[in-house]
Protein backbone atom coordinates (compact mmCIF):
# COMPACT_ATOMS: atom_id res chain seq x y z
CA UNK A 1 0.00 0.00 0.00
CA UNK A 2 1.33 3.43 -0.87
CA UNK A 3 1.63 5.94 1.93
CA UNK A 4 -0.14 9.29 1.81
CA UNK A 5 3.13 11.09 2.49
CA UNK A 6 6.60 9.68 1.99
CA UNK A 7 9.69 11.69 2.86
CA UNK A 8 12.75 9.93 1.45
CA UNK A 9 16.29 10.85 2.40
CA UNK A 10 15.64 14.57 2.63
CA UNK A 11 18.58 16.88 3.41
CA UNK A 12 18.54 20.66 3.63
CA UNK A 13 21.42 22.96 4.43
CA UNK A 14 21.38 26.69 5.27
CA UNK A 15 24.91 28.04 5.01
CA UNK A 16 26.87 26.29 7.72
CA UNK A 17 23.81 24.73 9.34
CA UNK A 18 22.72 21.26 8.32
CA UNK A 19 19.02 21.75 9.11
CA UNK A 20 17.94 18.31 7.89
CA UNK A 21 20.04 15.30 7.05
CA UNK A 22 18.74 12.18 5.40
CA UNK A 23 15.28 12.35 6.93
CA UNK A 24 13.02 9.46 5.99
CA UNK A 25 9.53 8.74 7.32
CA UNK A 26 5.95 8.49 6.13
CA UNK A 27 2.35 9.12 7.03
CA UNK A 28 -0.39 6.66 6.13
CA UNK A 29 -3.99 7.36 5.31
CA UNK A 30 -6.05 8.28 8.38
CA UNK A 31 -2.98 8.31 10.61
CA UNK A 32 -1.90 10.92 13.17
CA UNK A 33 1.89 11.23 13.33
CA UNK A 34 3.78 13.47 15.74
CA UNK A 35 7.15 15.13 15.30
CA UNK A 36 9.04 16.11 18.43
CA UNK A 37 12.53 17.36 19.09
CA UNK A 38 14.32 20.21 20.82
CA UNK A 39 14.29 23.75 19.43
CA UNK A 40 16.34 23.99 16.27
CA UNK A 41 16.01 20.27 15.53
CA UNK A 42 14.64 21.02 12.05
CA UNK A 43 10.93 20.39 12.63
CA UNK A 44 9.62 23.53 10.96
CA UNK A 45 12.22 23.22 8.17
CA UNK A 46 10.84 19.74 7.55
CA UNK A 47 7.34 21.23 7.23
CA UNK A 48 8.68 23.85 4.86
CA UNK A 49 10.27 21.19 2.67
CA UNK A 50 7.13 19.04 2.66
CA UNK A 51 4.87 21.97 1.75
CA UNK A 52 7.15 23.36 -0.96
CA UNK A 53 8.44 26.50 0.76
CA UNK A 54 11.97 25.12 0.35
CA UNK A 55 13.20 22.57 -2.15
CA UNK A 56 15.41 19.96 -0.44
CA UNK A 57 19.10 19.74 -1.39
CA UNK A 58 18.80 15.97 -1.53
CA UNK A 59 15.97 13.47 -1.31
CA UNK A 60 12.36 13.40 -2.39
CA UNK A 61 8.92 14.17 -1.07
CA UNK A 62 6.01 12.10 -2.34
CA UNK A 63 2.39 13.00 -1.74
CA UNK A 64 -0.48 10.73 -2.78
CA UNK A 65 1.97 8.73 -4.88
CA UNK A 66 3.30 11.75 -6.78
CA UNK A 67 6.80 13.17 -6.58
CA UNK A 68 6.15 16.75 -5.41
CA UNK A 69 9.80 17.68 -4.75
CA UNK A 70 10.35 21.28 -5.82
CA UNK A 71 6.65 22.02 -6.42
CA UNK A 72 5.32 25.48 -5.48
CA UNK A 73 3.35 25.55 -2.20
CA UNK A 74 0.00 26.27 -3.87
CA UNK A 75 0.31 23.16 -6.05
CA UNK A 76 1.03 21.01 -3.03
CA UNK A 77 -1.97 22.57 -1.31
CA UNK A 78 -4.11 21.77 -4.34
CA UNK A 79 -2.89 18.18 -4.31
CA UNK A 80 -3.94 17.88 -0.69
CA UNK A 81 -1.40 18.93 1.95
CA UNK A 82 -2.25 22.03 3.99
CA UNK A 83 -0.18 23.50 6.81
CA UNK A 84 -0.56 25.96 9.62
CA UNK A 85 2.20 28.41 10.49
CA UNK A 86 3.85 28.25 13.89
CA UNK A 87 3.77 32.02 14.07
CA UNK A 88 0.25 32.72 12.87
CA UNK A 89 0.08 34.62 9.60
CA UNK A 90 -3.37 36.16 9.75
CA UNK A 91 -4.56 38.22 6.82
CA UNK A 92 -4.43 41.34 9.02
CA UNK A 93 -6.92 43.50 7.15
CA UNK A 94 -9.33 40.68 6.27
CA UNK A 95 -12.11 39.27 8.41
CA UNK A 96 -11.98 35.76 9.86
CA UNK A 97 -14.67 34.65 7.42
CA UNK A 98 -12.83 36.13 4.41
CA UNK A 99 -9.60 34.42 5.44
CA UNK A 100 -11.17 30.99 5.79
CA UNK A 101 -13.16 31.50 2.60
CA UNK A 102 -9.91 32.05 0.69
CA UNK A 103 -8.84 28.63 1.95
CA UNK A 104 -12.19 27.12 0.92
CA UNK A 105 -11.82 28.55 -2.61
CA UNK A 106 -9.03 26.00 -3.06
CA UNK A 107 -11.62 23.30 -3.76
CA UNK A 108 -14.83 25.26 -4.31
CA UNK A 109 -15.12 27.67 -7.24
CA UNK A 110 -18.27 29.56 -6.25
CA UNK A 111 -18.12 32.28 -3.61
CA UNK A 112 -21.43 31.17 -2.09
CA UNK A 113 -20.22 27.57 -1.78
CA UNK A 114 -16.90 28.68 -0.31
CA UNK A 115 -18.67 30.93 2.20
CA UNK A 116 -20.88 28.06 3.32
CA UNK A 117 -17.86 25.75 3.70
CA UNK A 118 -15.95 28.46 5.60
CA UNK A 119 -18.84 28.88 8.05
CA UNK A 120 -18.91 25.12 8.67
CA UNK A 121 -15.19 25.09 9.41
CA UNK A 122 -15.45 28.14 11.69
CA UNK A 123 -18.22 26.37 13.60
CA UNK A 124 -15.97 23.31 13.96
CA UNK A 125 -12.98 25.23 15.34
CA UNK A 126 -15.14 27.45 17.55
CA UNK A 127 -14.53 30.76 15.77
CA UNK A 128 -18.04 31.23 14.38
CA UNK A 129 -18.69 34.10 16.79
CA UNK A 130 -15.61 35.93 15.51
CA UNK A 131 -16.45 35.67 11.81
CA UNK A 132 -16.48 39.43 11.24
CA UNK A 133 -13.40 40.28 13.31
CA UNK A 134 -10.30 41.39 11.44
CA UNK A 135 -7.22 39.17 11.58
CA UNK A 136 -5.18 41.85 13.33
CA UNK A 137 -7.64 42.03 16.22
CA UNK A 138 -7.42 38.36 17.16
CA UNK A 139 -5.63 37.02 20.23
CA UNK A 140 -2.75 34.56 19.81
CA UNK A 141 -5.06 31.65 20.60
CA UNK A 142 -7.66 32.82 18.12
CA UNK A 143 -4.96 33.19 15.47
CA UNK A 144 -3.98 29.56 16.01
CA UNK A 145 -7.59 28.52 15.54
CA UNK A 146 -7.84 30.72 12.46
CA UNK A 147 -4.68 29.11 11.02
CA UNK A 148 -6.22 25.70 11.62
CA UNK A 149 -9.52 26.78 10.05
CA UNK A 150 -7.84 28.29 6.99
CA UNK A 151 -5.76 25.15 6.43
CA UNK A 152 -8.70 22.81 7.02
CA UNK A 153 -10.93 24.79 4.64
CA UNK A 154 -8.57 24.00 1.74
CA UNK A 155 -9.87 20.42 1.94
CA UNK A 156 -6.59 18.60 2.67
CA UNK A 157 -5.94 14.86 2.78
CA UNK A 158 -2.98 15.67 5.04
CA UNK A 159 -3.03 18.46 7.60
CA UNK A 160 0.32 19.68 8.95
CA UNK A 161 -0.03 21.41 12.31
CA UNK A 162 2.89 23.46 13.59
CA UNK A 163 2.57 23.88 17.37
CA UNK A 164 -1.12 24.53 17.56
CA UNK A 165 -1.23 23.73 21.29
CA UNK A 166 1.71 25.93 22.34
CA UNK A 167 0.70 28.70 24.71
CA UNK A 168 -2.72 27.23 25.43
CA UNK A 169 -4.10 26.80 28.95
CA UNK A 170 -4.70 23.22 30.14
CA UNK A 171 -8.43 23.26 29.37
CA UNK A 172 -7.73 24.76 25.94
CA UNK A 173 -5.22 21.98 25.26
CA UNK A 174 -7.96 19.46 25.97
CA UNK A 175 -10.21 21.28 23.52
CA UNK A 176 -7.46 21.32 20.89
CA UNK A 177 -6.85 17.59 21.33
CA UNK A 178 -10.56 16.91 20.91
CA UNK A 179 -10.65 19.15 17.84
CA UNK A 180 -7.71 17.40 16.14
CA UNK A 181 -9.32 14.04 16.88
CA UNK A 182 -12.57 15.22 15.33
CA UNK A 183 -10.71 16.40 12.22
CA UNK A 184 -8.86 13.07 11.95
CA UNK A 185 -12.13 11.17 12.42
CA UNK A 186 -13.36 12.96 9.31
CA UNK A 187 -10.71 11.10 7.28
CA UNK A 188 -7.88 13.64 7.34
CA UNK A 189 -4.38 12.46 8.18
CA UNK A 190 -2.47 14.73 10.55
CA UNK A 191 1.22 15.43 10.93
CA UNK A 192 1.75 17.40 14.10
CA UNK A 193 4.76 19.29 15.46
CA UNK A 194 4.24 19.90 19.13
CA UNK A 195 6.14 20.87 22.23
CA UNK A 196 3.15 20.27 24.45
CA UNK A 197 3.94 16.61 25.09
CA UNK A 198 0.58 15.78 26.50
CA UNK A 199 -1.05 16.77 23.23
CA UNK A 200 1.39 14.98 20.94
CA UNK A 201 1.59 11.84 23.09
CA UNK A 202 -2.14 11.47 23.38
CA UNK A 203 -2.91 12.25 19.75
CA UNK A 204 -0.21 10.42 17.81
CA UNK A 205 -0.26 6.80 16.81
CA UNK A 206 3.42 7.16 15.95
CA UNK A 207 6.05 9.76 16.77
CA UNK A 208 9.19 10.76 14.89
CA UNK A 209 11.97 12.27 17.04
CA UNK A 210 14.29 14.78 15.37
CA UNK A 211 17.57 16.03 16.79
CA UNK A 212 20.10 18.17 14.89
CA UNK A 213 18.18 17.49 11.69
CA UNK A 214 18.30 13.72 12.00
CA UNK A 215 15.65 11.18 12.88
CA UNK A 216 16.99 9.65 16.09
CA UNK A 217 13.99 7.53 16.95
CA UNK A 218 10.57 6.58 15.69
CA UNK A 219 7.80 4.58 17.30
CA UNK A 220 4.69 4.57 19.43
CA UNK A 221 4.49 7.16 22.21
CA UNK A 222 4.76 4.35 24.77
CA UNK A 223 7.98 2.99 23.28
CA UNK A 224 9.62 6.42 23.03
CA UNK A 225 9.18 7.59 26.60
CA UNK A 226 11.51 4.79 27.68
CA UNK A 227 14.04 5.29 24.90
CA UNK A 228 17.29 6.61 26.44
CA UNK A 229 18.25 8.55 23.25
CA UNK A 230 14.96 10.41 23.30
CA UNK A 231 15.22 11.12 27.00
CA UNK A 232 18.70 12.50 26.58
CA UNK A 233 17.91 14.62 23.54
CA UNK A 234 14.54 15.95 24.41
CA UNK A 235 12.53 14.74 27.35
CA UNK A 236 15.31 15.48 29.82
CA UNK A 237 13.85 13.15 32.39
CA UNK A 238 11.69 10.09 32.46
CA UNK A 239 8.23 10.96 31.21
CA UNK A 240 5.22 8.91 32.17
CA UNK A 241 2.14 8.81 30.04
CA UNK A 242 -0.83 10.15 31.89
CA UNK B 1 -28.25 46.41 0.34
CA UNK B 2 -31.40 48.08 -0.98
CA UNK B 3 -30.44 51.29 0.81
CA UNK B 4 -27.03 51.29 -0.85
CA UNK B 5 -28.57 50.64 -4.25
CA UNK B 6 -30.93 53.58 -3.72
CA UNK B 7 -28.02 55.85 -2.76
CA UNK B 8 -26.18 54.70 -5.88
CA UNK B 9 -29.13 55.43 -8.15
CA UNK B 10 -29.63 58.89 -6.62
CA UNK B 11 -25.90 59.70 -6.92
CA UNK B 12 -25.95 58.59 -10.55
CA UNK B 13 -29.06 60.67 -11.21
CA UNK B 14 -27.41 63.75 -9.71
CA UNK B 15 -24.21 63.10 -11.69
CA UNK B 16 -26.20 62.69 -14.91
CA UNK B 17 -27.96 66.01 -14.30
CA UNK B 18 -24.73 68.01 -13.77
CA UNK B 19 -24.39 69.17 -17.43
CA UNK B 20 -27.89 70.64 -17.23
CA UNK B 21 -26.84 73.16 -14.59
CA UNK B 22 -23.04 73.48 -14.85
CA UNK B 23 -21.38 75.96 -17.19
CA UNK B 24 -18.58 74.94 -19.56
CA UNK B 25 -15.82 75.83 -17.11
CA UNK B 26 -17.35 73.89 -14.21
CA UNK B 27 -18.14 71.00 -16.54
CA UNK B 28 -14.46 70.78 -17.50
CA UNK B 29 -13.58 70.56 -13.82
CA UNK B 30 -16.05 67.68 -13.41
CA UNK B 31 -14.60 65.89 -16.44
CA UNK B 32 -11.10 66.20 -14.98
CA UNK B 33 -12.39 64.84 -11.66
CA UNK B 34 -14.11 61.85 -13.26
CA UNK B 35 -11.04 61.12 -15.37
CA UNK B 36 -8.89 61.17 -12.21
CA UNK B 37 -11.38 58.87 -10.47
CA UNK B 38 -11.23 56.37 -13.34
CA UNK B 39 -7.41 56.35 -13.34
CA UNK B 40 -7.32 55.91 -9.58
CA UNK B 41 -9.72 52.95 -9.75
CA UNK B 42 -7.65 51.32 -12.51
CA UNK B 43 -4.44 51.64 -10.46
CA UNK B 44 -6.35 50.46 -7.38
CA UNK B 45 -6.88 47.05 -9.02
CA UNK B 46 -3.15 46.31 -8.73
CA UNK B 47 -2.13 48.52 -5.80
CA UNK B 48 -5.26 48.53 -3.64
CA UNK B 49 -6.60 45.00 -4.05
CA UNK B 50 -3.49 42.97 -4.91
CA UNK B 51 -0.98 45.12 -2.98
CA UNK B 52 1.29 45.54 -6.01
CA UNK B 53 2.31 49.14 -5.46
CA UNK B 54 3.28 50.10 -8.99
CA UNK B 55 4.79 53.54 -9.52
CA UNK B 56 5.01 53.00 -13.27
CA UNK B 57 1.38 53.22 -14.31
CA UNK B 58 2.10 56.35 -16.36
CA UNK B 59 3.64 53.86 -18.79
CA UNK B 60 0.27 52.18 -19.36
CA UNK B 61 -1.51 55.53 -19.46
CA UNK B 62 0.96 56.69 -22.11
CA UNK B 63 0.56 53.50 -24.12
CA UNK B 64 -3.19 54.08 -24.21
CA UNK B 65 -2.81 57.70 -25.29
CA UNK B 66 -0.24 56.98 -28.00
CA UNK B 67 -1.83 53.74 -29.27
CA UNK B 68 -5.27 55.18 -30.04
CA UNK B 69 -3.65 58.34 -31.45
CA UNK B 70 -1.18 56.58 -33.76
CA UNK B 71 -3.77 54.05 -34.93
CA UNK B 72 -6.00 56.96 -35.91
CA UNK B 73 -3.28 58.99 -37.63
CA UNK B 74 -1.59 56.13 -39.48
CA UNK B 75 -4.48 53.76 -40.18
CA UNK B 76 -7.53 55.96 -39.80
CA UNK B 77 -8.87 53.65 -37.09
CA UNK B 78 -11.47 55.38 -34.93
CA UNK B 79 -10.25 55.88 -31.32
CA UNK B 80 -13.45 54.16 -30.16
CA UNK B 81 -11.78 50.97 -31.39
CA UNK B 82 -8.19 52.17 -31.03
CA UNK B 83 -8.55 52.51 -27.27
CA UNK B 84 -9.28 48.78 -27.00
CA UNK B 85 -6.13 48.08 -29.02
CA UNK B 86 -4.25 50.37 -26.62
CA UNK B 87 -5.68 48.49 -23.66
CA UNK B 88 -4.66 45.16 -25.16
CA UNK B 89 -1.13 46.43 -25.81
CA UNK B 90 -0.82 47.88 -22.31
CA UNK B 91 -2.11 44.59 -20.88
CA UNK B 92 0.55 42.64 -22.78
CA UNK B 93 3.29 45.06 -21.69
CA UNK B 94 2.02 44.83 -18.11
CA UNK B 95 2.06 41.03 -18.15
CA UNK B 96 5.56 40.91 -19.66
CA UNK B 97 6.83 43.43 -17.10
CA UNK B 98 5.22 41.43 -14.29
CA UNK B 99 6.65 38.13 -15.54
CA UNK B 100 10.12 39.66 -15.64
CA UNK B 101 9.87 41.36 -12.28
CA UNK B 102 8.26 38.49 -10.37
CA UNK B 103 10.60 35.98 -11.98
CA UNK B 104 13.34 37.55 -9.87
CA UNK B 105 11.13 37.82 -6.76
CA UNK B 106 11.19 41.61 -6.75
CA UNK B 107 8.71 42.76 -4.09
CA UNK B 108 7.44 45.70 -2.11
CA UNK B 109 9.53 48.85 -2.34
CA UNK B 110 11.81 47.26 -4.94
CA UNK B 111 8.83 46.42 -7.11
CA UNK B 112 7.72 50.06 -6.84
CA UNK B 113 11.17 51.27 -7.89
CA UNK B 114 11.47 48.88 -10.83
CA UNK B 115 8.08 49.95 -12.20
CA UNK B 116 9.02 53.60 -11.71
CA UNK B 117 12.17 52.92 -13.70
CA UNK B 118 10.18 51.20 -16.46
CA UNK B 119 8.01 54.31 -16.88
CA UNK B 120 11.12 56.53 -16.99
CA UNK B 121 12.65 54.32 -19.67
CA UNK B 122 9.42 54.58 -21.67
CA UNK B 123 9.52 58.38 -21.44
CA UNK B 124 13.14 58.40 -22.61
CA UNK B 125 12.25 56.19 -25.56
CA UNK B 126 9.25 58.32 -26.49
CA UNK B 127 11.33 61.50 -26.32
CA UNK B 128 13.71 60.04 -28.88
CA UNK B 129 11.28 58.23 -31.14
CA UNK B 130 10.84 60.25 -34.30
CA UNK B 131 7.84 58.25 -35.58
CA UNK B 132 5.75 59.52 -32.66
CA UNK B 133 7.20 63.04 -32.96
CA UNK B 134 9.54 62.80 -29.94
CA UNK B 135 9.26 65.48 -27.28
CA UNK B 136 7.26 67.80 -29.56
CA UNK B 137 4.22 65.59 -29.22
CA UNK B 138 1.26 65.03 -31.50
CA UNK B 139 -1.53 67.47 -32.14
CA UNK B 140 -4.70 65.61 -33.09
CA UNK B 141 -7.05 67.00 -35.68
CA UNK B 142 -10.23 65.00 -35.93
CA UNK B 143 -12.71 64.99 -38.79
CA UNK B 144 -15.95 63.18 -37.97
CA UNK B 145 -17.42 64.36 -34.71
CA UNK B 146 -19.00 61.52 -32.69
CA UNK B 147 -17.76 58.62 -34.85
CA UNK B 148 -14.13 59.40 -34.02
CA UNK B 149 -14.51 59.93 -30.25
CA UNK B 150 -14.45 63.66 -30.77
CA UNK B 151 -17.06 66.18 -29.70
CA UNK B 152 -17.48 69.89 -30.19
CA UNK B 153 -19.12 70.36 -26.81
CA UNK B 154 -18.12 69.35 -23.29
CA UNK B 155 -21.30 67.44 -22.43
CA UNK B 156 -20.54 64.25 -24.40
CA UNK B 157 -17.04 64.06 -22.86
CA UNK B 158 -18.64 64.38 -19.46
CA UNK B 159 -20.97 61.45 -20.12
CA UNK B 160 -18.17 59.30 -21.52
CA UNK B 161 -16.04 60.03 -18.43
CA UNK B 162 -19.01 59.28 -16.16
CA UNK B 163 -19.73 56.01 -17.99
CA UNK B 164 -16.07 55.00 -17.61
CA UNK B 165 -16.18 55.62 -13.84
CA UNK B 166 -19.46 53.72 -13.46
CA UNK B 167 -18.04 50.80 -15.45
CA UNK B 168 -14.84 50.84 -13.39
CA UNK B 169 -16.77 50.87 -10.09
CA UNK B 170 -18.82 47.93 -11.39
CA UNK B 171 -15.63 46.06 -12.38
CA UNK B 172 -14.21 46.71 -8.89
CA UNK B 173 -17.37 45.43 -7.19
CA UNK B 174 -17.44 42.28 -9.35
CA UNK B 175 -13.74 41.74 -8.65
CA UNK B 176 -14.30 42.05 -4.89
CA UNK B 177 -16.92 39.32 -5.09
CA UNK B 178 -14.89 36.95 -7.28
CA UNK B 179 -12.39 34.19 -6.61
CA UNK B 180 -9.72 36.20 -8.44
CA UNK B 181 -10.40 39.24 -6.26
CA UNK B 182 -10.13 37.13 -3.10
CA UNK B 183 -6.80 35.80 -4.39
CA UNK B 184 -5.63 39.39 -4.93
CA UNK B 185 -6.47 40.22 -1.30
CA UNK B 186 -4.66 37.12 -0.03
CA UNK B 187 -1.54 38.08 -2.00
CA UNK B 188 -1.69 41.62 -0.62
CA UNK B 189 -2.01 40.41 2.97
CA UNK B 190 0.62 37.66 3.07
CA UNK B 191 2.13 35.79 0.15
CA UNK B 192 3.33 32.78 2.17
CA UNK B 193 -0.10 32.29 3.76
CA UNK B 194 -1.74 32.82 0.36
CA UNK B 195 0.41 30.06 -1.20
CA UNK B 196 -0.41 27.81 1.75
CA UNK B 197 -4.10 28.43 1.02
CA UNK B 198 -3.71 27.20 -2.56
CA UNK B 199 -3.32 30.62 -4.19
CA UNK B 200 -0.91 30.77 -7.14
CA UNK B 201 0.58 34.09 -6.02
CA UNK B 202 2.81 34.46 -9.06
CA UNK B 203 -0.14 34.12 -11.40
CA UNK B 204 -2.42 36.35 -9.29
CA UNK B 205 0.15 39.17 -9.24
CA UNK B 206 0.76 38.91 -12.99
CA UNK B 207 -2.97 38.99 -13.74
CA UNK B 208 -3.40 41.97 -11.38
CA UNK B 209 -0.74 44.01 -13.18
CA UNK B 210 -1.97 43.03 -16.66
CA UNK B 211 -5.59 43.83 -15.86
CA UNK B 212 -4.76 47.09 -14.13
CA UNK B 213 -2.47 48.13 -17.01
CA UNK B 214 -5.14 47.46 -19.64
CA UNK B 215 -7.77 49.40 -17.68
CA UNK B 216 -5.36 52.31 -17.17
CA UNK B 217 -4.74 52.56 -20.93
CA UNK B 218 -8.39 53.51 -21.55
CA UNK B 219 -7.78 56.61 -19.43
CA UNK B 220 -4.83 57.53 -21.65
CA UNK B 221 -6.97 57.28 -24.79
CA UNK B 222 -9.62 59.44 -23.15
CA UNK B 223 -6.98 62.03 -22.30
CA UNK B 224 -5.80 62.12 -25.93
CA UNK B 225 -9.33 62.58 -27.24
CA UNK B 226 -10.22 65.25 -24.68
CA UNK B 227 -7.13 67.44 -25.01
CA UNK B 228 -6.30 66.40 -28.61
CA UNK B 229 -2.62 66.59 -27.75
CA UNK B 230 -0.25 63.81 -26.67
CA UNK B 231 3.39 64.23 -25.67
CA UNK B 232 5.86 62.45 -23.38
CA UNK B 233 5.76 65.50 -21.13
CA UNK B 234 2.00 65.19 -20.57
CA UNK B 235 1.26 61.45 -20.48
CA UNK B 236 4.54 59.74 -19.60
CA UNK B 237 5.68 61.84 -16.64
CA UNK B 238 4.96 61.09 -13.00
CA UNK B 239 1.86 63.35 -13.07
CA UNK B 240 -0.71 60.71 -14.10
CA UNK B 241 0.78 58.31 -11.53
CA UNK B 242 0.49 60.99 -8.84
CA UNK B 243 -3.16 61.59 -9.72
CA UNK B 244 -3.89 57.86 -9.37
CA UNK B 245 -2.09 57.58 -6.03
CA UNK B 246 -3.45 60.70 -4.36
CA UNK B 247 -7.06 59.84 -5.08
CA UNK B 248 -6.65 56.20 -4.08
CA UNK B 249 -4.64 56.67 -0.90
CA UNK B 250 -6.74 59.56 0.38
CA UNK B 251 -10.09 58.00 -0.54
CA UNK B 252 -9.28 54.44 0.51
CA UNK B 253 -7.16 51.83 -1.28
CA UNK B 254 -8.70 48.43 -1.93
CA UNK B 255 -12.26 49.74 -2.03
CA UNK B 256 -14.55 50.42 -5.00
CA UNK B 257 -15.66 53.90 -3.94
CA UNK B 258 -12.69 55.27 -1.98
CA UNK B 259 -10.65 56.20 -5.09
CA UNK B 260 -13.68 58.05 -6.50
CA UNK B 261 -14.14 59.97 -3.27
CA UNK B 262 -10.45 60.89 -3.02
CA UNK B 263 -10.12 61.88 -6.67
CA UNK B 264 -13.19 64.10 -6.62
CA UNK B 265 -11.93 65.74 -3.44
CA UNK B 266 -8.50 66.42 -4.91
CA UNK B 267 -9.86 67.70 -8.20
CA UNK B 268 -12.29 69.98 -6.39
CA UNK B 269 -9.48 71.22 -4.18
CA UNK B 270 -7.32 71.91 -7.23
CA UNK B 271 -10.16 73.87 -8.79
CA UNK B 272 -10.70 75.88 -5.61
CA UNK B 273 -7.00 76.70 -5.30
CA UNK B 274 -6.89 77.95 -8.86
CA UNK B 275 -9.40 80.62 -7.93
CA UNK B 276 -7.30 81.98 -5.09
CA UNK B 277 -5.51 85.28 -5.78
CA UNK B 278 -2.17 83.91 -6.97
CA UNK B 279 0.04 86.14 -9.10
CA UNK B 280 0.95 83.55 -11.73
CA UNK B 281 0.53 79.93 -12.76
CA UNK B 282 3.80 78.89 -11.17
CA UNK B 283 2.51 79.97 -7.79
CA UNK B 284 -0.72 78.05 -8.32
CA UNK B 285 1.18 74.86 -9.15
CA UNK B 286 3.56 75.15 -6.22
CA UNK B 287 0.78 76.24 -3.86
CA UNK B 288 -1.54 73.38 -4.76
CA UNK B 289 1.24 70.78 -4.53
CA UNK B 290 1.96 72.05 -1.02
CA UNK B 291 -1.68 71.73 -0.02
CA UNK B 292 -1.95 68.24 -1.59
CA UNK B 293 1.14 67.04 0.24
CA UNK B 294 -0.03 68.34 3.61
CA UNK B 295 -3.50 66.86 3.12
CA UNK B 296 -2.01 63.51 2.10
CA UNK B 297 0.23 63.40 5.18
CA UNK B 298 -2.59 64.34 7.56
CA UNK B 299 -4.98 61.75 6.13
CA UNK B 300 -2.43 58.95 6.02
CA UNK B 301 -1.57 59.58 9.68
CA UNK B 302 -5.08 59.95 11.07
CA UNK B 303 -7.07 57.86 8.58
CA UNK B 304 -4.69 55.27 7.12
CA UNK B 305 -7.60 53.42 5.53
CA UNK B 306 -8.65 56.59 3.69
CA UNK B 307 -11.70 58.82 3.92
CA UNK B 308 -14.00 55.90 3.12
CA UNK B 309 -13.32 54.44 6.59
CA UNK B 310 -15.01 57.47 8.19
CA UNK B 311 -18.33 55.86 7.39
CA UNK B 312 -17.48 52.61 9.15
CA UNK B 313 -17.47 51.90 12.83
CA UNK B 314 -14.09 52.62 14.39
CA UNK B 315 -12.42 49.46 15.62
Amino acid sequence: MSALLAVRGVSKRFGGLQALSNVTFGVDHREIVGIIGPNGAGKTTLFNVITGVYAPDLGRVELRGMDVTGWAPHRICRLGAARTFQIGKPFAALSVLQTVRIGALNRIDSMAGATARALEVLELVGLAGKRDDLGRHLTVIERKRLELARALATGPALLLLDEVAAGLRPNEIQEMIALVRRIAAGGVSVLIIEHVLEAVMRLSARIVVLNYGEVIAEGTPQSLVNDPRVIEAYLGEAYTLA
Amino acid sequence: MKGRLAVGVVALGVAAAVPLVAGQHLLTAFIVALHAAYMALAWNVAAGYAGQFSLGHSLFYGIGAYASTMLYLKLGLTPWVGMFAGAALAGVVGVLLALGVYRYNVRGIFFALVTLGAAEVAKGLADNWHWIKGPVGILLTMKAAPAEFFFLRREPYYYVALAMVVAMVAISLVLERSRLGQHFLAVREDEAAAEASGVDTHRAKTVAIGLSAALTAFAGSFYAQFYLYVSPETVLTFEPQLTMMLGTMVGGAGTALGPVLGSVLFSGLGEALRNLPFENTRQVVIGSKLVYAILLIVILIYLPGGLITLGRRRA
